[in-house]
């Protein structure tokens, strides 16, 4: 994955997947980038093939620490079969979902 | 098969991973491919790859510390209408929701359960002690009507081998336990009924015929069929020839296999076709050992063939043909069995009945010998057989009288036995002729020459009435071999040899007597024709001479009769030595 600071917002990109075995690490890494400048967090899952229940729950741990600094999560282009999990599970109405 | 669109039977996968939750999407990867190469389209992938994800996960977090070294074992069924998901896991298990719901949108977790349920058709959930198992299942969208044609085919194929297969597990176990059964079979016809109707079960045919050759094989006769009606005449085997049509007749002469189906149908005049028309099926020859003993017919109705259709055009497939063939051989070794236990049943009880001939005929002989003053007499008598026809008697007239007696009823086993019982009490009933040898001869020819002709049977005996006080024997013979005389003092054997048929070759016939007066230590030698005919291990015979010249020695060298037997029964052991008896040996020795 990779992570770029742009101004008030945190954008993490090239991410293959979010799922148990990595959702952890990619929540923790993505607060430890996170300064006090940033509020909004952008992440790009045009790569993403990939996001289970777990990967979820970091997305909502991350909104969550978006909301605390009254920013937002903002999820970019996703795949379908993420759009379609995102749907399913009504993320879609917490997270602002950014289509090409 | 024809065209349906796809196999009935679903293709499997079978995975573990370890207790880790890096492992879960290498294996999720290993099932999409799986379902990806069994047709399944993205949306189908996708959900099954979700929800196994989340199946795995929760069986990984869950599973307790103490289980952890165990693995999670997931299996995946995939056929045209479904795919099947189990996940087996090693947690303390948990309460599985008929449906979940959604959590509060801020809560981080509890969405498994409720993707699991969303993205798959249906879910169940089975606890057990040390392994529980989640179910998932996905009805698969609607697919084309008709499969590719190499799947068609690929599919007919795995059908018949799966087919075939099933049916070797059926004859297999069938097999296994009439091969169990084997030593432990009492009724032989309830076993084929047993093993038959098993057959029918395992190669879907509808009837079955056993028979039998009897016991001349010159016929078939129904030993077992699986209805009343098929209980049908016997078959005479020497009444076949290619005009007679029956399909088992000509198994039997075959020695073959004999189909029939629709290329060759039963004729109408097959018996086989009074009962069961139209059949199709195959007639199996059964052997005991090089043996042809019967055959095995089973066969297919119209009915039977419109509800058991198989794949391939013949009426039984090779697998089922081959378990006939192993049926076939289980039941020739029982009725071999069977047909061997009568056989030692019968042997025993002739043997029996022997036993109880060869009594009479011991108790025949007489316990003593009636010497009269200054004679001795010695008898021995053996026969070849159990029972023999040779037989000595001693009738004692009064205190200087007495008539002797040797027989020998021609043939030998129970018949001669009898004739020979017959003969001493016509013997010892006419007590008013023992002094007239000739005319107790003629008598006792008359009174059995009907029933010793009805049978070709005839004996010869010789008569011998001996005074004591004259010293004078009156000798009479039917047929029978000439009475020896020799002295201590030497000198040539005298052969006496009285004209007469055997009892029983004419109904009037006349009977010499000669008189001899018996000299002073005179030696005399009754005996039947086995001595003479007695051979040796290289074929050859005792022979009149030999038997001569014995006696003219021993008569001068042996003190006594009973010395004389003696050594008669020494030189002819061993002469006879390493030989089988083949006649009956018998020989009454007088001295005096």
């Amino acid at each position: 994955m990779k992570i770029q600071i742009q101004g008030d917002t945190l954008h993490i990109s090239e991410v293959r997947e979010l799922g148990a075995a990595n959702s952890n690490s990619f929540r923790d890494q993505a607060r430890s980038a996170m300064s006090d400048n940033q509020r909004n967090i952008e992440i790009d899952l045009s790569q993403t093939s990939f996001v289970d229940s777990c990967g979820l729950g970091t997305l909502i741990a991350l909104h969550k620490t978006a909301c605390s600094r009254r920013g937002m999560v903002r999820l970019l282009n996703p795949t379908p079969s993420v759009q379609q999990i995102l749907e399913l599970t009504r993320m879609h109405r917490i997270f602002e979902i950014v289509k090409p | 098969m024809a065209d349906s669109p796809v196999s009935s039977r679903p293709a499997a996968l079978r995975l573990t991973l370890a207790c880790e939750l890096g492992e879960v999407r290498r294996v999720a990867a290993e099932v999409r491919h799986f379902l990806a190469a069994h047709g399944c389209d993205a949306a189908e992938i996708n959900a099954c790859d979700l929800a196994l994800v989340e199946a795995c996960n929760n069986a990984i977090k869950y599973t307790p510390p103490a289980a952890k070294e165990k693995t999670v074992a997931v299996e995946c069924l995939c056929d045209w209408a479904r795919i099947d998901l189990r996940i087996h896991d090693h947690t303390a298990g948990f309460d599985w929701p008929v449906k979940a719901e959604l959590p509060d949108p801020e809560c981080e977790s509890g969405r498994g359960v409720y993707l699991m349920q969303t993205l798959m058709d249906e879910t169940k959930y089975f606890r057990a002690a040390g392994e529980n198992v989640l179910f998932l299942r996905k009805h698969r969208a609607a697919r084309p009507a008709t499969a590719p044609k190499e799947l068609r085919e690929s599919d007919r194929v795995i059908s018949e081998m799966v087919e075939e297969l099933s049916s070797c597990y059926e004859s297999l176990s069938a097999i296994f336990r009439y091969s169990s059964a084997q030593t432990n079979i009492r009724d032989l016809n309830d076993f084929a009924h047993r093993l038959l109707t098993d057959l029918l079960n395992i190669t879907g045919a509808d009837w079955f015929t056993l028979r039998l050759t009897s016991h001349d094989h010159s016929r078939l006769f129904v030993f077992a069929a699986s209805e009343p009606a098929l209980e049908l005449a016997p078959l005479s085997r020497e009444e076949y020839s290619p005009t007679v049509k029956s399909v088992e007749l000509e198994a039997a002469t075959s020695r073959r296999e004999v189909w029939f189906d629709a290329e060759h149908p039963l004729a109408a005049q097959d018996p086989l076709t009074s009962v069961k028309p139209d059949s199709h099926g195959l007639v199996h020859p059964i052997f005991g050992g090089e043996d042809f003993i019967g055959t095995l017919t089973i066969g297919k109705t119209p009915a039977a063939r419109a509800t058991r259709r198989g794949h391939s055009g013949s009426v039984f497939t090779a697998g089922q043909t081959n378990v006939v063939g192993t049926f076939a051989d289980f039941l020739a070794i029982q009725v071999m069995n069977a047909r061997f236990h009568e056989e030692q049943v019968t042997s025993r009880l002739v043997a029996h009945e022997l036993d109880i001939a060869n009594n009479i005929q011991q108790s025949m002989l007489p316990k003593e010998l009636p010497a009269l003053p200054g004679f001795q007499l010695a008898a021995f008598c053996r026969s070849a057989h159990q029972v023999g026809g040779d037989f000595y008697d001693v009738l004692r007239i009064n205190d200087h009288e007495q008539l002797l007696v040797i027989t020998d009823v021609m043939g030998k086993g129970v018949p001669a036995a009898m004739f020979a019982v017959i003969l001493r009490t016509m013997l010892r009933a006419s007590p008013e002729l023992a002094s007239q040898p000739a005319a107790l001869l003629t008598r006792v020819n008359r009174l059995l020459f009907e029933e010793l002709s009805g049978v070709d049977m005839f004996i010869t005996a010789q008569l011998a009435h001996l005074n004591s006080t004259t010293r004078r024997m009156v000798a009479a013979s039917a047929g029978h071999c000439p009475l020896l005389l020799a002295t201590a003092s030497g000198g040539p054997v005298r052969e006496l040899s009285p004209e007469g048929m055997p009892l029983g070759i004419q109904h009037d016939t006349h009977f010499a007597e000669e008189t001899l007066d018996l000299p002073p230590q005179c030696r005399v030698l009754f005996y039947t024709d086995g001595l003479a005919e007695a051979l040796n291990a290289s074929g050859e015979r005792f022979g009149q001479d030999r038997l001569v010249q014995w006696f003219q020695t021993a008569a001068r060298t042996a003190t006594s009769a009973e010395q004389l037997k003696r050594e008669l029964t020494d030189v002819l052991a061993q002469f006879q030595a390493t030989k089988l008896l083949s006649d009956d040996q018998t020989y009454l020795i007088m001295s005096g």
